[in-house]
């Protein structure tokens, strides 16, 4: 349907001029066109002139007149498909989506078979992943126009995506068989085919696929995915001997993609380990600089043959001075006969290197040349860090020392002793190495990173931020540029931060700005819907699609979540005081003169807290009114559009409704982390706090399904029988939720009593698990107050040398907090002196007066080291002051 | 006339200006994000491809077939389950029990035919 104000033949030339201007982003000469047809005064009140006008604007950025004229245009023309169209693009590029499609469906009412607004419509529905509507929209667009491109590969990928590859081959094929002239090197015609063989692939079609491949080889330029998925075929087809030479032109292209090995392996069928090995060693001769057929066999070799080849990496390594060398085979630690064959390799080449600067007595004695000196220092690196990940804290400090001692300007050296006092517990230490570190490289900003972690781990937040503007942009402060650029675990760890000092509002902050950035991630595809399906990079597109799917699957998310939930929780468990009620100290008993100080501290507290409520009002005064007016740009008709409101962390820690927010929190976890036992754990939480008995159900059914013998999973079930018992006395409940509950009930624990289940699991764990004996002990008190005693002893009487750190601190905490056990402060204090002769680097365990007792004799050493260097320093140029003269004058001209 | 003539001026240095403006952003560009300027084109505008050959017209026939079998069947399926009868108390306890949305508690019940406790087990097992 035509516009109800049809143009006249001039002025309907300036507009589709217009309509051109913008598609070629020349909103300057656009906005010029818009005014020239608007300035007739037969069409001032033009509709579809003033919705391109306020579309152009939007284009410049200036939203709210855009919002404006779009508006008014609407209005003078509501039957114009073009108003309807103009008004979708606008709340499109505001990411209100959802209304985004509800002005294209109004457009298409007044014109249903419009290419442009089709085309925006499935851009949305497919950002949106409504895929049914994406297949609708596709085909509509593809009946219209079979003549185009992209009207083929939309229709058939919508197919692939509902997972009907059939009928997405058959598009395609149909599609490559109309196609007759093909230029040689047609980029996206060889994509196009490349994307029509993996369809094959996923649908399990693999020799349809070969002979697809084959068949299109020449045509496709994309030469190394040819010879990959060929390779690939060739093994799941069985006809492994064909896919030997693939592997190894792919593994002489690249003699680095650990891949092609395991492969070329396959494809050779060789399974035994010393022939595997042996295979990898005609690999080391053929490519001697290659790092990967000298670390792989590694991960074979077994017994005394793995003795010789880590014998040959380690010195190789030693030798040329690799500093990540321990990483490399960290992995190999999991194994533990493997970690002692390191072991005792590394100490044999330390203690040769001391005494003759060989790596073993028979290199001494055949008279080999020595090993450069510093093989002496990456050895007692290595035996830190190999001490460190078995925990031995004091061997890894001693190798440490004797290797900073040796070479004290080695930055690897101080990092790794900063991580071993991390691991022991100490982050105060830590950070302090860490710092020592930075100061030596200021340029590197691997190191500058690695500081300010470890000062947040010891929560010096100000302190990293300093650190971490050495790196970002300058005239912004820190915090905001590391959001703005996404920097994820800068903030997690903030957040962690904040979580250990109680100061909630600030963690949850940070929490909530992880959780934007992934938003803002998935808004970031809706470009790339165009592009792709443009440039036919058809098998990205659909990766991307598939990444976006699950992007809250990443570990940075599963970590600003769970702090997140575990935030929401504590607030719920033990909400804050309004602030009014804080400052209520019981005055009664107070000596006049105290009370005196104290009322006119408390005038001056009052005085200083009004000064700041008023700004703080005048501040919301003016937030409120910014909003508003952003609201009213907005739109009257529909007030819940998605405002990205500021995070305030005052307001967010006093939320009504936190289980609610960390439902929103969990929901994504339920959905993709899902293999993951905390998750449910977590949830199991929130759903208990909500007396939900079916979710926690659920919850403990999911986690249970994972690992039954998770200990968490213990206290989960405990609580859940008392939370059962205790909802049956209040109310009945429906009988089909009984129903489910008996049914469910019977299945996990049968007919013992919660008492029974606790005694049995104690009995199982006495003596081999803390944390499971813990979580006996919880249920002990928790289903009988009066066996506190009893249940704390259970715990405390556990033989404290089997306990790992980690569990120490947990048992430590929850003693010391009196949420788990009720008071119990003799016990805790008693534990952390028994604890602290155990672990005696962790902090936790240490009294603090002593701590900064020893923190300022440190301090003052260092500036008596100071003092006495400027004194030195003084003599120094007295004697040298001569000399030194001409210089200064230099500097000075 | 006397009005127009200042309105060109103001257009050509506007114009010039323009020029100079898009001259200084190319340049800090390539000095600062090569990448930034790649992401810009993007959002570029493309024109369509056409295809040359005629002898489609059969394809489209035929996957328009295809399509509106697709359809009856799911209309078919969409029929087969709104003729489940389930009453409201039980949609509205589902939700209460498992706080899920009211489409997916009608759905889940409509497809275990309208059995609540089946319902319930559904969604917690699930």
């Amino acid at each position: 349907m035509p516009s109800s104000e049809p143009l006249p033949p001039k002025e309907a030339a300036l507009f589709r001029k217009l309509l051109k201007c913008y598609e070629m982003k020349q909103y300057k000469n656009g906005l010029k066109l818009a005014k020239q047809i608007l300035s007739n005064p037969k069409f001032t009140e033009h509709g579809e002139t003033l919705a391109m006008k306020g579309l152009t604007l939007n284009g410049l950025g200036r939203r709210d007149e855009a919002y404006k004229y779009v508006r008014l245009g609407l209005r003078n023309d509501l039957r114009s498909h073009v108003c309807w169209h103009v008004y979708g693009l606008l709340q499109r590029s505001d990411k209100k989506y959802d209304e985004a499609i509800k002005c294209y469906r109004n457009a298409l009412k007044w014109e249903k078979d419009n290419l442009q607004i089709l085309k925006d419509l499935s851009l949305l529905q497919i950002q949106m992943r409504d895929l049914e509507g994406y297949k609708e929209t596709r085909h509509h667009l593809f009946a219209l126009r079979p003549s185009q491109h992209a009207s083929w590969i939309g229709f058939a990928m919508s197919y692939h995506l509902l997972g009907d590859h059939e009928m997405a081959n058959n598009i395609l094929e149909t599609f490559s068989q109309s196609q007759t002239s093909i230029e040689p090197h047609d980029y996206r015609h060889s994509e196009l085919l490349l994307y029509q063989n993996q369809i094959l692939i996923e649908s399990s079609h693999l020799q349809q696929a070969l002979v697809h491949l084959l068949k299109y080889e020449p045509l496709i330029v994309d030469k190394l995915a040819v010879r990959e998925t060929l390779g690939d075929l060739y093994i799941k087809l069985n006809l492994h001997e064909m896919g030997v030479p693939i592997f190894e032109s792919l593994i002489r292209r690249n003699p680095e993609n650990v891949l092609y090995y395991e492969q070329y392996m396959v494809a050779r069928r060789v399974s035994s380990s010393s022939d595997i090995v042996s295979v990898y060693r005609e690999f080391q001769a053929e490519y001697p600089q290659a790092l990967c057929p000298r670390r792989l066999p590694l991960n074979i070799a077994n017994g005394d043959e793995f003795r010789v080849v880590a014998d040959e990496y380690l010195r190789r390594g030693l030798r040329k001075g690799v500093p990540p060398l321990f990483v490399n085979v960290r992995t190999l630690h999991q194994e533990a006969d493997k970690a002692v064959v390191i072991e005792s390799l590394t100490l044999q080449y330390f203690e040769n290197l001391t005494r003759s600067g060989h790596f073993s007595r028979e290199d001494a004695d055949a008279g080999v040349p020595v090993e450069p000196a510093s093989a002496l220092v990456w050895t007692a690196l290595f035996l830190a860090q190999h001490y460190d990940y078995m925990r031995d804290t004091d061997r890894a400090l001693e190798y440490i020392n004797a290797a900073i001692d040796h070479t004290p300007t080695l930055i690897e050296l101080l990092i790794t002793k900063g991580r071993i006092f991390k691991h022991a517990g100490d982050p105060v230490e830590a950070y302090v190495c860490l710092e020592e570190a930075q100061s030596m490289d200021t340029a590197d900003r691997y190191i500058n990173s690695k500081c300010a972690k470890y000062m947040l781990r010891a929560d010096m937040v100000i302190e990293a931020e300093e650190v971490c503007a050495k790196f970002t942009r300058e005239g912004v402060s820190p915090m905001d540029n590391l959001n703005e650029m996404q920097c994820m675990w800068f903030q997690t760890e903030c957040a962690m931060a904040f979580q250990r000092t109680g100061r909630w509002g600030d963690a949850l902050k940070k929490c909530h700005e992880v959780d934007r950035h992934f938003a803002e991630i998935i808004e970031d595809q809706f470009d790339f819907h165009t592009y792709c399906m443009r440039k036919m990079t058809l098998r990205a597109y659909v990766g991307l699609l598939r990444l976006e799917d699950v992007l809250r699957r990443h570990p940075f998310y599963f970590k600003a979540a769970k702090c997140a939930i575990e935030l929401y929780i504590h607030l719920y468990d033990k909400p804050l005081k309004s602030e009014t009620t804080i400052e209520e100290i019981d005055i009664e008993n107070l000596p006049p003169s105290e009370l005196k100080k104290l009322r006119s501290k408390q005038r001056k507290a009052k005085k200083k807290a009004e000064l700041e409520s008023a700004q703080a009002a005048q501040a919301q005064v003016k937030r409120e009114q910014h909003q508003k007016s952003k609201q009213q740009a907005n739109q009257e008709s529909d007030p819940d559009a998605p405002q990205l409101d500021e995070l305030i962390p005052e307001k967010l820690e006093r939320t009504d409704e936190p289980l609610e927010k960390a439902i929103e929190f969990l929901k994504p976890l339920q959905q993709l982390a899902k293999e993951n036992s905390a998750t449910h754990l977590l949830a199991f939480e929130v759903y208990n706090r909500k007396n939900k008995l079916l979710l926690m159900l659920q919850s403990i059914q999911r986690a249970r399904a994972l690992n039954p013998a998770h200990p968490v999973l213990h206290s989960c079930i405990i609580r859940f029988m008392k939370a059962l018992a205790s909802a049956q006395k209040q109310q009945p409940f429906n009988v089909h939720v009984q129903k489910v509950l008996d049914k469910a009930t019977k299945e996990l624990i049968g007919t013992k009593t919660p008492q029974q289940l606790n005694d049995e699991f104690i009995a199982k764990h006495h003596a081999s698990s803390i944390l499971h004996l813990y979580e006996g002990a919880r249920g002990l008190y928790e289903l009988d107050p009066s066996k506190k005693d009893a249940a704390i002893k259970l715990i405390t009487g556990f033989n404290l040398s089997k306990l790992r750190l980690e569990e120490a601190i947990k048992i430590y905490t929850a003693l010391r907090d009196g949420d788990v056990f009720g008071d119990c402060e003799k016990e805790a204090e008693e534990y952390k002196l028994k604890c602290q002769q155990r672990f005696q680097y962790a902090r936790i365990f240490r009294n603090i007066e002593e701590l900064e007792a020893q923190l300022q004799e440190k301090e003052a050493a260092k500036l008596r080291a100071e003092e006495e260097q400027q004194q030195l320093n003084h003599l120094d140029s007295h004697e040298t002051s001569a000399p030194s003269a001409p210089v200064s004058v230099m500097a000075a001209s | 006339m006397t009005e127009t003539e200042p309105e060109v001026e103001v257009n050509g240095t506007e114009a010039e200006d323009d020029a100079q403006d898009q001259d200084i952003k190319q340049k800090k560009q390539t000095r600062h994000d090569g990448g930034a300027a790649d992401l810009e084109r993007v959002t570029d505008y493309a024109e369509e491809k056409e295809i040359s050959a005629a002898n489609i017209s059969s394809a489209v026939e035929q996957f328009g077939n295809q399509r509106s079998k697709e359809n009856e069947l799911r209309v078919a399926k969409e029929k087969e389950l709104q003729k489940v009868q389930v009453k409201k108390e039980d949609i509205e306890l589902i939700m209460n029990e498992l706080l899920v949305s009211k489409t997916q508690a009608e759905k889940v019940l409509r497809e275990q035919s309208g059995d609540v406790v089946a319902a319930l087990e559904a969604i917690i097992s699930n």
